[in-house]
C-alpha cells in the first residue's frame, strides 16, 4: 500500500482534493465557496487525468520541430480531454457566478439559507 | 454507408444550428425556426428508426477523421432512435402546448434566447442518446444541465433562481462523481468508446485485477447519475424547479431531462461495464431500495402537497423511483419495464404540466387547491387532459400507466424471489398514494363547491397550439397503452442490442 | 357477426347517449321530450341485452393489449343473470328518477352518468377476462363516482372521495393478486371451473402466495360488496346519493363486487383449490362477521337511508357467506339472493326516495303514521321487508334456504352450524329493524292525532317501479323455479 501511494502522489492528491472539494460543494452554505469547492473538485479530476497521460522525459503533444513519432511525446488524449474539462468547467463556473450575482441583488445575501428564509418571508407577505 | 446513417448526427449538429441562427432574430423568428427543426428531428429520428427496424442492426457512425479506438463515435440502435423520436415528439408538443405563456411569461427580448437554450437541450439530449464515447456524454450531460438551468431561471422570479442553483448544485455534484468515475475508466482501460472500454472490463473481470476501482468506478458512475436524475433523496430541487419555470420548460424538464441520465445509466451499464458484472457488484440493489423508497416518499409528499404542480413534481420523483425499482430488478424484463415507463412518464407528465397549467389560468393563476376547485368546468379540454393522465398515472387499462404497472409486477414477479415481495407490495402502496392524490385532485376540480366567486364565469379557450399538443399527448398515452405489445417487443429488441 | 353489432350497440348505445346528454346539459328546454328520450334509450337497450341473454353464448376479443391480455368479452349464464338484474334495476330506477330528480338540481349530469354506468355494467357483466374485468369495474367505480357526489355539498364530496378511494384501493388489492396470476400463467378467459383445480395450465406460482393473492382478491372486489373490513365507505356514500341512485348502487353497484369475486374464485382458480384452506375459512368468517356487524349497525341506526345502507352491507354478504362456503347449494343460495336483494333493496331504497320526496322526512322516528299518508308505498316497503326477513312465500326465504342448505353440507367444520346460527340471528335483526318500520306506519298508536294527516301518495311514476318490484318479491318467491333451476345449471358447471 505504501509504496504504491509514494508511486502515485499525484493521483493521490488528486482523490484528497476531490474530496476537499465535493465536500465543500455540498456542505457549505456560501455561494462563492461553493463555486470554489466546485472548481478544486473539477481542477483535482484534471490533475488526475493529466497525471495518467504523462510519460516521464517526453514533450507536449504539440508536434515540434517535425517529429511525427509518437515515441517523442506524451499521450496526447487526457491532454484533450483536460482541455475540453477546462472549456466545460469555466462555463459551468460562469454560469453559477451569473446566478450568484442575480440572487444577490435580489435578496442580498450569499449564505444560501439565508437566502431561502429571506424568499419564503418575502412570499408569507 | 447508406445516408440514413448520417441522420442521428445530423439531428444533433441541426440542432446546433438552429440555436446560432436563432441568436439575431427576434421571438418569433426563433420560434419559428425551433419549431421547425424539432419537427425535423422527430422527423428523422424516426426514419432512422424505421431504417434500423428494416436492416434488424444497430450501427457505429464514426465523427471526424480518426478511427475507432482513437476517434469519436455514435450509435444508434433501435432504442436509441425510439427514446430520440419520442422525446423531440414530446419536446415540439411542450413548446406548442405552451407557446403563448413562454412570450408572455419571459422578458420580451430574452425570447429567443429560450428558443437557443431549447435548441442547446434538444440538442444535448440526442447526443447523450447517440454517443458511444463516455467523454463526449460528460460534455453533453454538462450542457443539458447549463440549458436546463438556464431553462429554469429564464422566468426571473426570485423562487426559480434559487430553484435553478439548488438545481445547478445537484447536478455539479452528480457530474463531478461522474467525470470522476470516467477518469479512472480512462486509467484502467485506456479507452474511451464504450465496446473497446467494455472488452478490457471482461479481460480484467476475467483476470481478477482491478476489482477494487471497477467498484469504485461503477458506484461513482452510478450516484453521480442517479443524483442528476433526481432519484430520492436528491429531489430537493424537482418541486421548485419543476413548479416555478414556465410550463414549457417543467413539461420538458419533468419528462425528458431525467429519463435522459437514466438512459445513459442504462446504457453504460449494458455496454460499457457489462450487465453481469453490475448484478455481481449488487450496485442494482441499492438502486433498487432507494426506487422503492422514493416510490412511497415521493407520493407522500405530493400527498401533503398544497399546490397542484408541486404534487406533479413530487410525482415525478415516485415515478423515477419506479424507473430505478425496474433496474434494480437486475432482469431483461425489469429492464424493458424500466424503459417502457420512461416513455409512459415522458408522454403523462408533460400531458399533467400543460394540462395543470390550463387548470391554474380558469382560475386566476393561482395554483393553490381551493382555487382550483371546479376549473375543469371553467376549462373543460385542460380537466379531459388532466383526467386522462391522472387515470394512466393511477394505472387504468387501455391507458400507458397501466402496461408499465403489469411490466413492472410481471417483471418483479418472475425475477429474484427475495425482491418479489418487496416489490409487489411497494408498487401496490405506491399505487394506492398515487390514486390519492391523482384522483382528488380530478374530484377537486370536477366539483365547484367552494370556487371562489370571481371565476364562476370564466371560460377559458386554449390555443390550437394548446389543443393541438393535449390532443396529440392524450393518443400517445393510448398509443402506448394500446399498442404496448410492438413497443415493448421494440425494447426488449433493443436492449438484447447493447448487450 | 349480428351479435357483434347488438354487443357494441348495447353498450355504445347509453355512454354515448349519456356522453351527448353531459355536453348538452342544462340545454334541453322540453323536460317531457328529454325524460321520453331518456326512457328510449334505456328501454332500447333493455332490449338490446335481453336479445344478447337469448343468443348464444359467445366470446368476443376487441382488443388485443399485449400478447398475452385482451379486451375480451364472453356472455355465460352467470353473465346472462347480472345482465338481466342490471337493465331490469336501471329502467325501473331511471323511470322513478324522472319524477325524484324533480327537485334534485342538476338532472342532466345524474341521468348522463346514469346512462353511461349502465352500458359500463353491462361491459362489465360479460367482461372475459381478468384485465377487462379490472377495467370495467375501475371505469363503473369512476362514472358511478358522479352518482354519489350529485348534490355536490360538502358532505357528498367527503362521501364521494370515501367511496372513490375504499373502491380503488380495493381495486387495486385485487389488481396485485390478479398480476400474481397473469404473472405466473393464468391468462387465458373466464373457464367454469378455473384452470387449477383443473390443472390445465402450467402455473408456476407457489401454492401459499396464490393463496394469499387470492385473500388479497377476495377482500378486494369485496370492497364494493361492503365486505368487512372494507365495508366503511358504503353507509357513508348511499345515505347523500340521490334516492333512485341509491338504490342501484346498493341493488346491483355493490354486487360487481360479488360478480368479481366469483370470476375469479370458480372462472380463473377453481373452488376445489380454496376448499379447506385457510383463505375459505376467513372467506367465511369476514362474511359471517359482515353479516352480523351490518344488521347491528342497522338495527341501531336512526337515519332511513343508512339503515337501509347497513342493511345492504349485511345482506350483500350473505351471497359471499354462500359463494364462500364452496357448494353448490350454496352457490344458488348466494345467487338467488342476489337476485332477491337487489329487487328488495331497490325497491326499499325507492320507497325511501318517495318518502323523502313526498315529506322530506329522513329520519325513522318521524314516519310514525306515514302508513296513512303514503299507503302504497309503505304497502311495497312492508311486502318486501317481509320478503328480506325470509318469511315465506316472500322470495328471501328461498334463498336463505340454500344457503343454510349449503352451509349444513359444506363441511367446513364449525362454519356449518355458525353460519345458520347468524343467519337466523341476523334475519330476527331484520325484522327488527324494519318491520318496526312498517308497524310504526301502519299502527301509530292510540296517542296518534290523525286529524292532520291527508292521504298524498306519490303518482305513478314512482309508484309503478316500486309495485312491481313488490310484485316481483312475491312471484319469485312463489314461483322460484326457472331462476334457480338456471343458477344450478351455472352451479353444476362451475362446481
Amino acid at each position: 500500500m505504501g509504496p504504491n501511494l509514494a508511486l502515485n502522489v499525484e493521483e493521490v492528491a488528486a482523490v484528497i482534493l476531490f474530496g476537499i472539494g465535493f465536500t465543500t460543494l455540498l456542505l457549505h452554505r456560501n455561494m462563492i465557496k461553493k463555486i470554489i469547492g466546485l472548481n478544486i473538485m473539477d481542477t483535482s479530476v484534471y490533475l488526475f487525468l493529466a497525471a495518467m497521460g504523462y510519460i516521464e522525459g517526453r514533450a507536449a503533444p504539440i508536434v515540434e520541430n517535425g517529429v511525427t513519432d509518437a515515441e517523442y511525446y506524451i499521450n496526447p488524449i487526457p491532454s484533450g480531454l483536460v482541455l475540453t474539462g477546462i472549456v466545460v468547467s469555466v462555463s459551468v463556473t460562469a454560469l453559477m457566478l451569473a446566478l450568484t450575482v442575480r440572487m444577490y441583488r435580489r435578496y442580498h445575501s450569499l449564505d444560501l439559507d439565508e437566502i431561502l428564509i429571506r424568499m419564503q418571508r418575502e412570499e408569507l407577505k | 454507408m447508406n445516408f440514413v446513417q448520417n441522420f442521428p448526427c445530423f439531428s444533433i449538429v441541426l440542432c446546433m444550428v438552429a440555436g446560432i441562427i436563432s441568436t439575431p432574430l427576434k421571438g418569433k423568428g426563433a420560434k419559428r425556426v425551433t419549431l421547425f427543426i424539432v419537427s425535423l428531428v422527430a422527423l428523422l429520428s424516426f426514419v432512422t428508426l424505421l431504417y434500423i427496424l428494416f436492416t434488424g442492426t444497430g450501427f457505429t457512425y464514426t465523427m471526424g477523421r480518426f478511427p475507432a479506438p482513437w476517434g469519436n463515435e455514435l450509435r444508434a440502435g433501435l432504442l436509441e432512435s425510439l427514446l430520440a423520436t419520442v422525446f423531440s415528439l414530446v419536446v415540439l408538443c411542450s413548446l406548442l402546448g405552451g407557446m403563448d405563456l413562454i412570450f408572455t411569461d419571459i422578458a420580451e427580448d430574452k425570447v429567443n434566447l429560450y428558443f437557443i437554450l431549447v435548441d442547446l437541450l434538444l440538442s444535448s439530449l440526442l447526443a447523450i442518446l447517440y454517443t458511444n464515447d463516455l467523454f463526449t456524454a460528460y460534455v453533453f450531460v454538462e450542457i443539458n444541465t447549463i440549458s436546463t438551468c438556464g431553462l429554469i431561471m429564464i422566468r426571473e422570479s426570485g423562487r426559480s433562481l434559487i430553484a435553478a442553483t439548488r438545481y445547478m448544485i445537484m447536478s455539479l455534484i452528480g457530474s463531478g462523481l461522474f467525470l470522476i468515475s470516467i477518469a479512472m475508466l480512462y486509467g484502467v482501460t485506456g479507452n474511451l468508446l464504450m465496446e473497446y472500454i467494455h472488452v478490457e472490463i471482461l479481460e480484467l473481470a476475467a483476470s481478477g485485477q482491478y476489482q477494487v476501482p471497477l467498484l469504485v468506478i461503477i458506484s461513482f458512475c452510478t450516484v453521480g447519475l442517479a443524483i442528476k436524475s433526481g432519484l430520492y433523496p436528491f429531489h430537493s430541487w424537482m418541486p421548485d424547479a419543476y413548479g416555478y419555470a414556465t410550463i414549457s420548460s417543467s413539461a420538458i424538464l419533468s419528462s425528458l431531462v431525467s429519463k435522459s441520465y437514466i438512459f445513459l445509466l442504462i446504457k453504460i451499464f449494458y455496454c460499457v461495464i457489462g450487465f453481469d458484472l453490475i448484478v455481481q457488484s449488487k450496485i442494482v440493489n441499492v438502486l433498487f431500495v432507494f426506487g422503492l423508497v422514493g416510490m412511497i416518499m415521493g407520493s407522500v409528499s405530493a400527498i401533503m402537497a398544497k399546490e397542484i404542480y408541486r404534487m406533479i413534481a413530487y410525482s415525478s420523483v415516485a415515478q423515477i423511483g419506479y424507473i430505478y425499482m425496474g433496474i434494480g430488478l437486475a432482469t431483461e424484463a425489469g429492464m424493458v419495464a424500466a424503459v417502457f415507463h420512461i416513455l409512459t412518464h415522458a408522454v403523462t407528465k408533460s400531458l399533467l404540466f400543460l394540462s395543470a397549467k390550463g387548470l391554474n389560468e380558469a382560475s386566476g393563476r393561482k395554483r393553490v387547491y381551493p382555487a382550483l376547485q371546479g376549473a375543469a368546468f371553467r376549462n373543460p379540454l385542460a380537466g379531459a387532459a388532466f383526467l386522462i393522465g391522472s387515470l394512466s398515472m393511477v394505472g387504468i387499462p387501455t391507458l400507458a400507466g397501466f402496461i408499465s404497472k403489469l411490466l413492472f409486477a410481471t417483471a418483479a414477479i418472475d425475477g429474484s424471489q427475495r425482491k418479489m415481495l418487496p416489490t409487489l407490495i411497494v408498487l401496490e402502496v405506491s399505487t394506492i398514494l398515487n390514486t390519492i392524490y391523482f384522483l382528488h385532485t380530478v374530484v377537486r376540480i370536477y366539483t365547484p363547491v367552494g370556487a371562489p366567486e370571481e371565476y364562476k364565469d370564466v371560460r377559458i379557450h386554449p390555443t390550437p397550439g394548446r389543443i393541438g399538443a393535449l390532443v396529440a399527448l392524450i393518443l400517445m398515452n393510448f398509443g402506448l397503452g394500446l399498442f404496448s405489445q410492438p413497443i415493448t417487443d421494440l425494447i426488449r429488441a433493443g436492449i438484447e442490442m447493447f448487450a | 357477426m349480428m351479435i357483434t353489432w347488438m354487443f357494441g350497440a348495447a353498450i355504445l348505445l347509453p355512454v354515448l347517449s349519456g356522453l351527448f346528454l353531459l355536453l348538452r346539459r342544462g340545454k334541453i328546454q322540453n323536460r317531457r321530450l328529454k325524460c321520453v328520450g331518456i326512457f328510449l334509450v334505456m328501454a332500447l337497450t333493455a332490449l338490446l341485452a335481453v336479445g344478447l341473454i337469448c343468443s348464444p353464448d359467445y366470446e368476443l376479443t376487441v382488443w388485443r393489449l399485449t400478447d398475452t391480455i385482451s379486451l375480451t368479452f364472453r356472455l355465460d349464464g352467470l353473465a346472462r343473470l347480472f345482465m338481466g338484474m342490471t337493465v331490469a334495476a336501471w329502467t325501473l330506477g331511471g323511470v322513478f328518477a324522472f319524477e325524484y330528480m324533480k327537485h334534485e338540481e342538476n338532472e342532466d349530469r345524474y341521468f348522463g352518468f346514469y346512462l353511461i354506468v349502465l352500458g359500463v355494467l353491462l361491459a362489465l357483466d360479460q367482461a372475459g377476462n381478468l384485465v377487462t374485468l379490472y377495467l370495467c369495474f375501475e371505469m363503473m367505480t369512476l362514472t358511478s363516482l358522479p352518482l354519489v357526489l350529485h348534490n355536490m355539498s360538502h358532505e357528498a364530496v367527503m362521501a364521494g372521495l370515501k367511496y372513490l378511494f375504499y373502491s380503488i384501493g380495493g381495486a387495486f388489492t385485487a389488481l396485485f393478486g390478479i398480476f400474481y396470476l397473469f404473472a405466473n400463467g393464468l391468462t387465458g378467459s373466464f373457464t367454469p371451473g378455473g384452470y387449477l383445480s383443473a390443472g390445465t395450465v402450467s402455473y408456476t406460482g407457489t401454492t401459499g402466495m396464490t393463496l394469499f393473492v387470492l385473500l388479497l382478491i377476495i377482500v378486494g372486489f369485496g370492497t364494493k360488496a361492503g365486505m368487512f373490513p372494507m365495508h366503511g365507505w358504503l353507509p357513508t356514500a348511499h345515505p347523500v346519493a340521490p334516492a333512485p341512485a341509491s338504490a342501484v348502487l346498493s341493488g346491483v353497484i355493490t354486487k360487481a363486487g360479488v360478480l368479481a369475486v366469483v370470476r375469479v374464485v370458480f372462472y380463473m382458480v377453481g373452488a376445489d383449490f380454496l376448499r379447506g384452506t385457510w383463505v375459505q375459512y376467513t372467506w367465511l368468517t369476514l362474511a359471517l362477521i359482515t353479516v352480523f356487524m351490518g344488521s347491528m349497525m342497522a338495527y341501531k341506526e336512526q337515519l332511513l337511508k343508512k339503515r337501509l345502507a347497513y342493511s345492504s352491507v349485511s345482506q350483500v354478504s350473505y351471497i359471499m357467506f354462500g359463494l364462500a362456503t364452496l357448494t353448490v347449494d350454496g352457490f344458488v343460495g348466494g345467487l338467488a339472493h342476489f337476485i332477491f336483494h337487489s329487487v328488495i333493496k331497490d325497491c326499499l331504497f325507492l320507497c325511501a326516495g318517495a318518502i323523502i320526496y313526498n315529506t322530506h322526512r329522513t329520519r325513522v322516528d318521524e314516519l310514525r303514521g306515514i302508513g296513512k299518508e303514503m299507503p302504497v308505498t309503505m304497502w311495497c316497503f312492508t311486502i318486501v321487508s317481509l320478503g328480506l326477513v325470509g318469511i315465506p312465500p316472500f322470495s328471501g326465504f328461498v334463498s336463505k334456504w340454500y344457503l343454510a342448505v349449503g352451509s349444513l353440507g359444506s363441511g367446513t367444520g364449525v362454519f356449518t352450524w355458525l353460519g345458520p346460527v347468524v343467519l337466523l340471528l341476523s334475519a330476527l335483526l331484520t325484522a327488527g329493524y324494519l318491520l318496526i318500520l312498517s308497524i310504526q306506519a301502519f299502527f301509530p298508536g292510540a296517542d296518534f292525532d290523525y286529524a292532520d294527516v291527508k292521504k298524498h301518495e306519490v303518482n305513478a311514476l314512482m309508484t309503478v317501479p316500486m309495485i312491481l318490484y313488490a310484485a316481483a318479491t312475491l312471484l319469485l318467491g312463489m314461483f322460484p323455479g326457472t331462476l334457480i333451476g338456471f343458477i344450478q345449471n351455472i352451479a353444476s358447471a362451475v362446481l
